[in-house]
Formats: C-alpha cells, structure tokens, sequence
C-alpha cells in the first residue's frame, strides 16, 4: 500500500515539475495614441517558468487591422521575450478593442492558448453630428445643419471648414464653447451631386469629415424603407 | 439535526462555487468582446438576395481581401480608409436601399462596426449585417 501511496505521490510530482508553462506579465495593453497617430503598439512580456521549451504554434490576430509578432518560435527554460502587437488605427475612433490569441505546444490546455487584449482609446478631437446630409432629388435645396462639439481637453476656438464641390455652400457659427454648427446648402437638387466637407481645428494636425449628397430620384414612401 | 443539514447544504453550496471562482479566474482574459447581433439589425443571405436591386452590399474587409474577390456589385467601405471611402459609397446610396455589411466570417467585427458608424454617425437606416459574412457567401455559391 505505502509503495502504491509513494508511486501515486511520484506521478503527480514529476507531471508538477516537468512542465512548460509561458507566464504573462500582462495579457490586457491599456494605450492611448495620440491625435494623428497612425499606430498603437502593445507589449505582452513572457517569460518560461517551466522547464521544458515552449513552441509558438499560431499567433492570430481579431482583424486584420492587427499584426502580432513573436520574436522567436521556441522559449528555453528560464527564457523571457514578448510578443509586439500593433494595431493601424486608420480612420477609426473612440474604443477599439482588439484581439491577439497566441497558441503553444504546452500540454496544459489551460496554458496552451492566451488571449492577449489590445483596447486603444483612440482620441476624438471633434464630434461631428451628423457626418452625412442629404436631400432627395428634386427636394427644396433648405440648408441642413451639422453640429461639430469639440472634446473638453482640446480648447477649439475656431474652426476651418470648406467643400470639396462648389455646389456645396458652408457657413460655420460658434453656438457656445468648443460647440459650432455648420450649415450646409446644395445650389440644387435637381442632379445628384456630392461633396466632402474637411472640417480643422486650430489647434490640430488632423480633419475631420462630413459629406454632404444630393441623391438621385424622389423621396422613397415610407413602406419601400421599411423592412 | 436542523443545523447540520444547514451546515451540510453550504457546504455542497461552498464546493459548488469552487469550480466557478476557478472557471473566472481562469478566462478572466478570455472574455469574447463580441456582443449577439439584434434580429432586427442581422440578415441571411437569402433574405438579402431576395431584396434584389433594393439591396447594397457593403465589404468592411480590407482592401487586399476585398481586391481578391468580393460579392458581386460590393462597395468597398472599411474603418481604414473611412473618410475616403464613405462619400464614394454615398454616390451609390439612395434612402430606399437596404444596406447589407459583411465581413470574413461570423467572427469577424469589421461589419458590426462599419454598421454602427453607418447608423450612428452617418444615420442612415436599414443597414445590416449579413450572417455568416463572406464565408457563409462563399459556401452558398457552392
């Protein structure tokens, strides 16, 4: 009976101890880019506190919008290193919450695979509401009005607006602090046109858009739009 | 006697959330960011088609998946390239048209968020995203 007790006791000791096992200091990267930024890039620190080699099986990033890098494919022992995970911001805004799942050789599913989390608060200088404008072919070409608040860590106290289409007027007013509106008027809605409207701030490297469209054809009746 | 089948049942109580307490330490960092999609705001494939012309087909992939291959008539609308892509996705808008997103696959969230820009901040209506996206398409063409 001892020699079943010291042999059970052995098993589970040797399965403890010849084990590999990648160790995250950090599986959530809180980043913030700054305004104009084209990238955030966040470290995930690892290190092999087992005692056999750890093997990168698959790195995978949620989007496309995301590339992960591992620096080697094999961990020793001991071992320490981190994967670089890099988001391209694009055009995106607000709360972007991304994902990198990293598969290994351990035989521990519970080890096997870590989801490393990538949440980039991307700074929005300008609220724009809202982004499009249209009137219906033949509609009466009435001013349509865009609201533009800026956020309150960024003081703005002018704005630069202008259209791309010349059949596209813009008239820019400061209703209150950090808040403008822009009025927007077609010359006509008789052909359909459209134009982009670059909004800047002062104090800003980077614009903010708006679109304003004449479509073609008359206001559709309610029941076509509705599901 | 009555207080031990107290003792006794938060006891099984005590045991019962030790495998939950461990179960959230051990995903606390896999928790899935994606949120179901309402009914009202998802479509299949079939009920898309069926809306024929009526419809517009948005790709919310990247620009090299959508240069590989993409639903016939797709406009091209990512998060990449936003500002540059929505006005000419506009130029093929009209307000009675149903407008369908789709991305690589269910698990994809490029479609969920080029809808909720479409809705949010352009306020536009009818818009959708497309079950199963662009793989679900493909194996329809099957």
């Amino acid at each position: 009976m001892k020699t079943h007790i010291l042999a059970f006791t052995l098993l589970i000791f040797l399965a403890a101890v010849a084990r590999a096992e990648l160790k995250w200091e950090q599986t959530t990267a809180d980043l913030h880019p700054g305004i104009g930024d084209k990238q955030a890039v966040g470290h995930f620190k690892y290190e092999n506190v087992g005692n056999t080699p750890v093997h990168f099986k698959s790195v995978h990033a949620s989007c496309g919008c995301t590339t992960a890098q591992t620096q080697k494919d094999q961990v020793a022992p001991g071992e320490k290193g981190e994967i670089t995970a890099t988001f391209n911001i694009g055009d995106r805004t607000g709360l972007q919450v991304k994902t990198v799942t990293v598969q290994t050789d351990d035989p521990d599913p519970a080890h096997a695979t870590a989801v490393l989390t990538l949440k980039t608060t991307i700074p929005q200088l300008l609220e724009i509401q809202p982004a499009v404008v249209y009137w219906q072919g033949g509609e009466e070409p009435k001013p349509k009005t865009i609201t533009v608040k800026a956020a309150k860590e960024f003081p703005v106290k002018s704005l630069k607006v202008t259209s791309s289409n010349p059949v596209f007027q813009t008239k820019v007013e400061q209703t209150g602090s950090g808040e403008f509106k822009i009025d927007v008027q077609p010359a006509q809605t008789a052909k359909a046109a459209g134009t982009t409207i670059t909004i800047q701030s002062e104090n800003s490297p980077k614009s903010s858009y708006a679109t304003a469209i004449v479509t073609a054809g008359p206001a559709p009746t309610p029941a076509s739009v509705a599901r | 006697m009555k207080s031990r089948a107290i003792k006794q049942a938060l006891l099984l109580i005590a045991l019962a959330f030790l495998p939950a307490v461990g179960q959230a330490v051990y995903f606390r960092g896999k928790v899935s960011w994606q949120s179901p999609i309402p009914a009202s705001e998802s479509v299949t494939i079939a009920q898309a088609q069926a809306w024929g012309e009526n419809a517009i087909w948005v790709d919310a992939r990247p620009d090299a998946e959508f240069e590989r291959d993409h639903v016939p008539g797709a406009i091209l609308l990512n998060e990449d390239r936003w500002n540059e892509l929505l006005p000419q996705f506009l130029q093929n808008w009209s307000l009675e048209k149903r407008i369908v997103v789709y991305c690589s696959s269910q698990s994809c969230n490029a479609s969920r968020e080029v809808a909720k820009r479409l809705r949010d901040q352009a306020q536009l209506k009818s818009v959708f995203v497309l079950q199963g996206g662009w793989e679900e398409w493909l194996k329809s063409k099957k």
